[in-house]
């Protein structure tokens, strides 16, 4: 019983680390740019797409694309933001929303388009290892991918709380007023923000590819629990995000192990429910970090 | 708020009479019944987005989970009909009143929140009726759902032969929206509606009990959306919980008022037309096989009526109406904040 | 004044009368150009499937494989008692999406002159059209295997194995790994999935087998992890799972993950398509599964899948080869019935009685229709995972190969 559960815990932090990823840069869009990005999802599977055509082609491994797809979607970022999201900034909540959804839904169907609805994977030497410690096992795959989140979130938090832009950031996040009276011209920092999130998008991308098939539709899988992770961390908190999206992959996991296969998501929307319920502004009440 | 449509509609009494003598007789002209489903479809989509429209429009409550209400009034009227033989006449005001109910709860919980917060929780709400629905094998046929018993021709039972009388069905589901819409937009109920639509707090500061309206406005909301429900699930003699609780149905109540003009009463109506006769006619054009390009069309036109005009392409019609009426009256244009 | 309002009330309500017309204009000419070009000599015969949406790769492969039936049949030289006229196939998508399936079905069969239909791969798509060609009395021949397709049915007719006798097959293959089988089932929580398991569930203490465990899950995981990490803890020597392509993907690759022994009878659906060896490799060799028809069965299923594999590159899998068989049956019953109303064509395919050529190439073959739209000789064989291949190697008379042993 206790490796049971020790191991479903294991498993839930494993994809946990996946899903913040993936909510981080949806928190960092929302903190800074104050837009809820409903196509980050559509970011994290163009990201797999990359690294599935570098590793189809050149027979370059998923994490070594890592130096491609990241950089590759910080552009993207960079011109999402200065080309699209520019232009709904002052329009209000409705415009914005769907903007983005409309955005996700152009994303899919030009995948669809392109590359075939055709599941694409990638096989790596250590697709199906395993590390066992004890009666424990921990997929190699998803432990560096865990790993790799981890570190790219820690350098995120380091980036926004030493370097002058970083800092910048979360003024403008704050109150975008006075940080223009400051001096911050505030479309650079919201590239840079929208940049970063969609780069970690990226990240995410290529660090499923070799445990996880690419195909059109794989960003809204992930993209549900990476909202829920956003709102339950507080949107615009980044570190919220990545204790949250932890919080939701070992209740996920719990939830399946013990209340019912198909239970994982409905134990995870309960959680939601309650948290809004009792803290509106999610588990971390106030302002952005 | 919008003093020039306002005048529009009161003096449109005889063009509202043609539209609707052109409306009851479009079946009669039209002996395609694929032409008549996609007249259905403009028509239940238009109601859908009316429904939507008085929460999302009106009150600028951004509901994006209305999905549930769709389900519960296509699995309460479902229910009755099979299992108890209740005819879904009564079904869809049964079903209403069951959304109604929901909405009291799910309204509680969600209006506390603010702009996307209230959105997520409204996904999350239908997602969650939606895998509860998934799990009720033994009462409401679980996954694989159900299909509707073949009565024949039993309009009793709200099954027909032929297409056209689920169009007028549909139709004056619609029309029972619009007048819904056009009398609450001229009564107390619309001018507060609006007030708490445009700033929460200003109104709550003068003393409008925000709360109660926007509980009000959801009871409606909820109602029109779960007749919607029934209609559909006898039309296409199918329910199961993707289809009931699909999320595609919340996002398109909100993309037609959106597109079309929202927080109008035509909006809906207008969105609805044109996003559903482009989709059909990718549909009847490419047919099979050129996978995801009807909605990559479909989603190019909503990122540019978001970009280029997002009042909603029914602020189109009535500009071109002030130039030919009020030709030369100077115009105040709308200047977006920069940044 | 009143002139230019009362033009611009005309002109706005002309816009949007404009776009209801137009609508149902073109609808109109398009159906009619469809109908006068093919009155005349061939026969309209429609195929709805999936070619985009979740079910798309599948879809695909099926509409190949009816092009290429009707090929054949046009090419062996058409429906003779009607002169020689030519089979043609109208193709339709259903977006693997219920409510495109029913207005579909409804297109295709009011908007053209049809004598039958076949579609649609999956059980919850199938179950919607045929209550459609149910209420227009239109003939529908599917491989679906959902059990609810025999129900209350005059028109819709099913030549295949129906979910519950691949459950039987699966539970009978168990014996064949281990004596004593303790099975674990995880399923979609779809049609497909609740059908199959359903199956599963009822026939299995009498073929003395335990279940142990007996878990849905919701379609489109993240992570197989949780759900295998259950598997093992019930104890279970085999694994049934219920699933189509992307979520078995994860499981099997889980399952390797996570050091999981364990014998697995991965059913029908994903399971037995060329896609399915593409994405998981190696790791699928000796994998057991079950399907309603197999490339291997009878020289002209073999026959029939070289064609499709020059043309295609990949085997001819279950459900397309069905389709093809399916495409010969509906031949039989127009040269049989002499006509192409649908319901003389529904009354010769409720007489079929066929053991050879291509519209019997299926397991047992022979077909015969029984009174609720069952083939009464049909059922599963078991397959087997061999070389990237699929071999036929159940029941024991019927095996194409020998069981290779994991």
């Amino acid at each position: 019983m206790l490796t049971t559960i020790a191991q479903a815990v294991i498993n839930g932090l494993l994809i946990g680390g996946i899903y913040a990823l993936v909510s981080i840069g949806v928190t960092l869009i929302f903190g800074v740019v104050k837009i809820v990005n409903f196509a980050q999802g559509e970011f994290v599977m163009i990201g797999m797409y990359i690294s599935y055509f570098l590793a189809a082609s050149f027979g370059i491994d998923p994490l070594v694309s890592l130096c491609i797809s990241m950089p590759a979607l910080f552009v993207i970022g960079v011109l999402l933001q200065h080309f699209l999201l520019r232009r709904v900034l002052a329009l209000g909540d409705m415009p914005q929303i769907f903007l983005t959804f409309a955005l996700s839904l152009l994303l899919v169907n030009l995948a669809l388009l392109l590359f075939t609805a055709d599941y694409r994977t990638v096989q790596t030497p250590y697709s199906e290892t395993a590390v066992h410690l004890g009666a424990l096992y921990i997929p190699v795959a998803k432990l560096i991918a865990f790993a790799v989140a981890m570190v790219l979130s820690g350098l995120l938090w380091v980036f926004l709380h030493t370097t002058d832009l970083g800092r910048a950031m979360r003024a403008a996040a704050q109150n975008r007023d006075v940080a223009m009276l400051m001096g911050i011209n505030p479309d650079r920092v919201f590239c840079v923000a929208v940049g970063l999130a969609l780069a970690l998008a990226g990240a995410a991308g290529s660090l499923l590819m070799p445990f996880y098939p690419a195909y059109p539709l794989v960003g809204q899988v992930f993209v549900l629990m990476a909202f829920v992770a956003v709102v339950l961390g507080t949107l615009g908190n980044v570190t919220g995000a990545l204790i949250a999206s932890l919080m939701m992959g070992v209740a996920e996991s719990l939830g399946i192990q013990f209340v019912g296969a198909d239970s994982g998501l409905i134990v995870v929307f309960a959680m939601l429910l309650l948290t809004l319920a009792f803290r509106p502004n999610g588990l971390f009440g106030g302002w952005s970090r | 708020m919008e003093p020039v449509k306002k005048g529009l509609i009161s003096r449109s009494g005889l063009w509202v009479g043609v539209l609707a003598a052109v409306a009851l007789v479009l079946p009669l002209l039209v002996s395609s019944t694929f032409a008549i489903d996609i007249f259905i479809r403009i028509l239940l989509f238009a109601f859908i987005g009316v429904a939507w429209n008085l929460m999302g429009g009106y009150a600028k409550q951004l509901s994006l989970g209305h999905a549930a209400y769709f389900g519960l009034g296509a699995y309460t009227s479902t229910i009755l009909l099979i299992r108890y033989g209740v005819s879904p006449w009564i079904g869809m005001l049964a079903g209403g009143v069951v959304a109604m109910l929901a909405s009291l709860p799910i309204g509680a919980l969600c209006f506390r929140l603010r702009g996307p917060y209230f959105a997520i929780a409204t996904i999350a709400t239908a997602q969650v009726l939606m895998l509860l629905f998934l799990k009720f094998r033994d009462f409401a046929w679980g996954a694989e759902g159900t299909t509707m018993p073949n009565l024949g021709d039993a309009p009793l039972m709200m099954q027909f032969d032929g297409k056209a009388p689920y169009y007028y069905v549909v139709l004056a589901l619609l029309a029972i929206g619009l007048a819904i819409t056009y009398r609450i937009e001229r009564s107390w109920m619309g001018y507060y509606l609006v007030a708490v639509g445009e700033d929460e707090d200003a109104a709550e500061a003068i003393g409008v009990d925000a709360i109660r309206i926007k509980r009000n406005i959801y009871l409606i909301s909820a109602f029109l959306t779960a007749l919607a429900g029934t209609f559909y699930v006898q039309y296409i003699y199918f329910i199961d919980p993707n289809t009931a609780f699909s999320f595609n149905v919340s996002v398109e109540a909100a993309l037609v008022s959106i597109v079309g003009g929202i927080g109008t009463l035509w909006g809906p109506v207008v969105g609805t037309v044109l996003l559903e006769a482009t989709s059909a006619l990718l549909q009847s054009w490419l047919g099979g096989g050129h996978g995801g390009i009807q909605l990559t069309v479909y989603s190019l036109i909503l990122i540019a009526v978001i970009l280029c005009r997002p009042a909603g392409l029914i602020g189109l019609l009535t500009d071109a109406y002030d130039r030919v009426v009020h030709a030369g009256a100077a115009r105040v244009k709308e200047v977006p904040l920069d940044g | 004044m009143a002139t230019n309002r009362s033009s611009a009330f005309a002109k706005r309500r002309d816009r949007r009368d404009f776009l209801r017309k137009s609508a149902g204009a073109v609808a109109l000419a398009t159906s009619g150009i469809a109908s006068k070009a093919f009155a005349a000599e061939p026969v309209n015969i429609g195929g709805l499937y999936p070619v985009t949406g979740s079910f798309a790769q599948i879809g695909q492969g099926c509409v190949n494989a009816a092009k290429l039936a009707v090929q054949m049949v046009n090419d062996a030289g058409g429906i003779k008692s009607l002169g020689g006229a030519k089979l043609n196939l109208i193709v339709s998508d259903v977006q693997s999406d219920t409510t495109v399936t029913r207005t579909e079905t409804d297109r295709l069969i009011s908007g053209y002159k049809l004598s039958a239909i076949h579609g649609c791969f999956a059980s919850a798509l199938t179950l919607i059209a045929s209550e459609v060609a149910e209420r227009a009395k239109m003939p529908l021949i599917t491989g679906s295997s959902s059990d609810k397709l025999n129900i209350d049915r005059h028109y819709t007719f099913t030549p295949f194995s129906r979910a519950s006798q691949f459950a039987l097959a699966q539970l009978q293959m168990s014996k064949l790994v281990s004596d004593s089988p303790k099975v674990a089932v995880i399923f979609e929580n779809t049609a497909f999935g609740t059908s199959t398991s359903n199956g599963l569930r009822e026939q299995a203490p009498g073929q003395g087998v335990e279940i142990v465990m007996f878990e849905p899950y919701s379609a489109g995981l993240t992570d197989a992890s949780p759900l295998i990490n259950k598997v093992k803890a019930s104890g279970a020597n085999m694994l049934f799972p219920v699933s189509y392509l992307n979520d078995l993907i994860l499981i099997i690759r889980a399952i390797k993950q996570n050091g999981l022994e364990i014998a697995i009878n991965g059913g029908s659906g994903g399971f037995v398509i060329p896609d399915f060896y593409k994405n998981v490799g190696s790791a699928a060799e000796g994998l057991l599964g079950v399907a309603h028809w197999n490339h291997d069965i009878n020289a002209d299923a073999q026959k029939v899948n070289e064609v499709y594999k020059q043309q295609y590159g990949e085997f001819l899998f279950e459900y397309a080869g069905g389709l093809v068989a399916q495409t010969f049956m509906i031949a039989d019953a127009l040269e049989r019935a002499a006509s192409t109303d649908p319901q003389k064509v529904r009354d010769a395919l409720s007489t079929l009685d066929v053991s050879s050529g291509y519209a019997a190439m299926g397991p047992g073959g022979k077909v015969k229709f029984g009174p609720d739209g069952k083939n009464i000789y049909a059922h599963p064989v078991g397959v087997q995972w061999q070389n990237a291949d699929l071999a036929t190697v159940f029941p024991k008379d019927e095996a194409r190969a020998p069981l290779m042993k994991a």
